[in-house]
């Protein structure tokens, strides 16, 4: 599909001052982003343009020696998560209101969590309508769309709200001796290792869900989930999920009616050097 | 909504009820998502069943090539148990179908027999509120992804449900005489031929066998996976997995696909 600006733009020009990290309006700052030069042409296709590279970082202390035994939730784990991410936030909508972006696009969400503490890192392109005027940090979206997803969301008339993420842990229960010698042979569902998933799982996506509907959103896509027990606590079931929220901005959804294309492109031949010796 | 009572755990149904005002989530892409829209269904919600399972023993004779049913038992069960479920949330949520569907199983250390078996998907519905559901009358399930799917609705096809075929199978070792008989000679080993062949048609016969039940007229998208898993090297999983779809328009409205030279790389 194309994606059709109402005045035509000066591809070569774009391309030029993208290539030489020039900014478009705002004469004599430069600007900085990590889109590449086709995700910037969508951006300025729609009218918006990238900002500045901004970031998010928040690590936060876990209580020790709670991963392994106990019963139920980790209530320890999941709250430094969830600060984790608040914080990182936070400071990412920080950043990019002071850069004087409406919103942040293709975020990569890094999280880590370790034994002593949870990391999140958070790392996007502010991006804002070409010219347009700072606006409150409360009002800037963050998403981990990437800018072309952008792009296409805009002119199917949605627009991104910000992230939604919720994570939960939970202690996996363990079987008595009788249990795995009694199963040894048997082909069994074991409901309690279920159950635990399931109680993990639900929670975390409640959590986003609720924070999707904080925002005031209707939908939330790409929803990425990480699930399992972790490296250094086998006995712990973590489940983590986060997407970008959106909503319908337009009166109603806009059809964008895709054409069926056969490339002719053959398959990419990368350069090694090896083959040179 | 189904008469059949289900057995989600209650947080679920928490969950569900939440999505049913409004909200829906899912693990769409924005292109699959703007494709789907395009095809005539609103996703509803991002669904999942999982099962975490054990698997018996079966003793296997060295010299044999045997399909070993229990462990085959074990597989079927444990992925019904989570496709089941996680059909059942769709249905919940009054979907007509799941799209984008992955069946995963994943090892733990929680003993080695212990795995989970996993499906996740995007629960859809129909805009135009006319039902899509399948001839049993649950919502269809398919591991295509949005562009597939809107790429088949466009051929006038409709997926029924994702259809599995697996045969867990013990594959003969070759004895001593055998092993220096055929030493610095091209032979075919037969018996090694013969066992795989054997257990591919197993697990692609039980394939069509679910695709049969639900009226399909063909099945696509078909891969082939052949696993050990945790049971040594002689002993092979066959799953053979697929949409089943069945016409329902002859309109083609797919366009002629433009041929186009792309300048990326």
């Amino acid at each position: 599909m194309s994606l059709r600006p109402e005045t035509p733009i000066d591809i070569a020009a774009d391309v030029r001052r993208a290539a030489t990290g020039q900014s478009m309006t705002t004469s004599g700052t430069s600007m900085m982003s990590d889109l590449s030069i086709d995700e910037e042409l969508n951006l300025h296709a729609i009218g918006w343009e990238p900002v500045e590279l901004v970031s998010g970082l928040s690590v936060f202390s876990t209580p020790a020696g709670m991963w392994n035994w106990g019963q139920g939730e980790i209530t320890g784990a999941t709250e430094a998560h969830g600060l984790a991410f608040k914080n990182a936030l936070a400071r990412i909508h920080q950043e990019a209101a002071n850069a004087g972006g409406h919103g942040v696009v293709g975020v990569h969400i890094e999280r880590t969590v370790h034994s002593s503490h949870i990391e999140v890192s958070l790392l996007g392109t502010a991006v804002r309508p070409v010219g347009s005027a700072r606006i409150d940090m409360n009002h800037v979206f963050v998403s981990d769309l990437s800018a072309r997803d952008f792009a296409l969301l805009m002119v199917a008339g949605w627009e991104p709200l910000g992230l939604a993420n919720g994570a939960s842990f939970v202690y996996a229960p363990r079987r008595s001796v009788g249990a795995v010698f009694q199963q040894q042979t048997q082909n069994v569902e074991l409901t309690n290792f279920t159950a635990a998933m399931y109680s993990a799982r639900e929670s975390a996506m409640q959590r986003m869900q609720e924070s999707a509907l904080a925002l005031g959103g209707t939908g939330v896509v790409e929803v990425k989930v990480v699930e399992g027990p972790m490296r250094f606590a086998a006995h712990a079931i973590g489940f983590a999920s986060w997407g970008t929220v959106v909503r319908l901005s337009a009166s109603s959804h806009q059809l964008v009616r895709p054409t069926a294309v056969v490339s002719l492109n053959d398959a990419t031949v990368t350069f090694e050097a090896a083959t040179l010796a | 909504m189904s008469d059949v009572t289900n057995d989600l755990p209650q947080a679920t149904e928490h969950r569900l009820e939440e999505l049913e005002k409004g909200l829906f989530t899912s693990d769409l892409s924005v292109n699959e998502f703007l494709l789907v829209k395009e095809a005539g269904f609103h996703p509803v919600g991002f669904v999942m069943g999982s099962s975490i399972y054990h698997t018996g023993i079966q003793t296997r004779k060295w010299n044999q090539s045997q399909e070993l049913t229990k462990l085959t038992e074990a597989m079927y069960n444990a992925r019904e148990l989570a496709m089941t479920r996680m059909e059942e949330e769709a249905a919940e949520l009054g979907a007509d179908g799941v799209v984008g569907v992955r069946l995963d199983v994943n090892y733990y250390e929680w003993g080695k027999d212990a795995a989970e078996f996993i499906a996740v998907g995007t629960a859809v519905k129909a805009e135009d509120g006319v039902s899509r559901r399948n001839a049993k009358g649950k919502p269809f399930t398919s591991d295509l992804s949005g562009q597939d799917f809107w790429t088949l609705a466009q051929t006038g096809y409709q997926p029924q449900g994702l259809v599995m075929g697996t045969c867990v199978y013990h594959i003969a070792h070759r004895g001593l005489g055998q092993t220096l008989g055929t030493t610095g000679q091209n032979v075919e080993l037969p018996n090694f031929t013969q066992a795989l062949y054997e257990a591919r048609e197993l697990a692609m016969t039980r394939m069509q066998d679910e695709a049969n039940e639900l009226g399909a007229s063909g099945i696509v998208g078909v891969r082939l996976e052949e696993k050990s898993h945790q049971w040594g090297s002689h002993t092979i999983e066959f799953l053979a997995l697929g949409t089943a779809v069945t016409k329902t328009s002859d309109e083609v409205t797919l366009t002629k696909p433009v041929t186009i030279i792309s300048l990326d790389n």
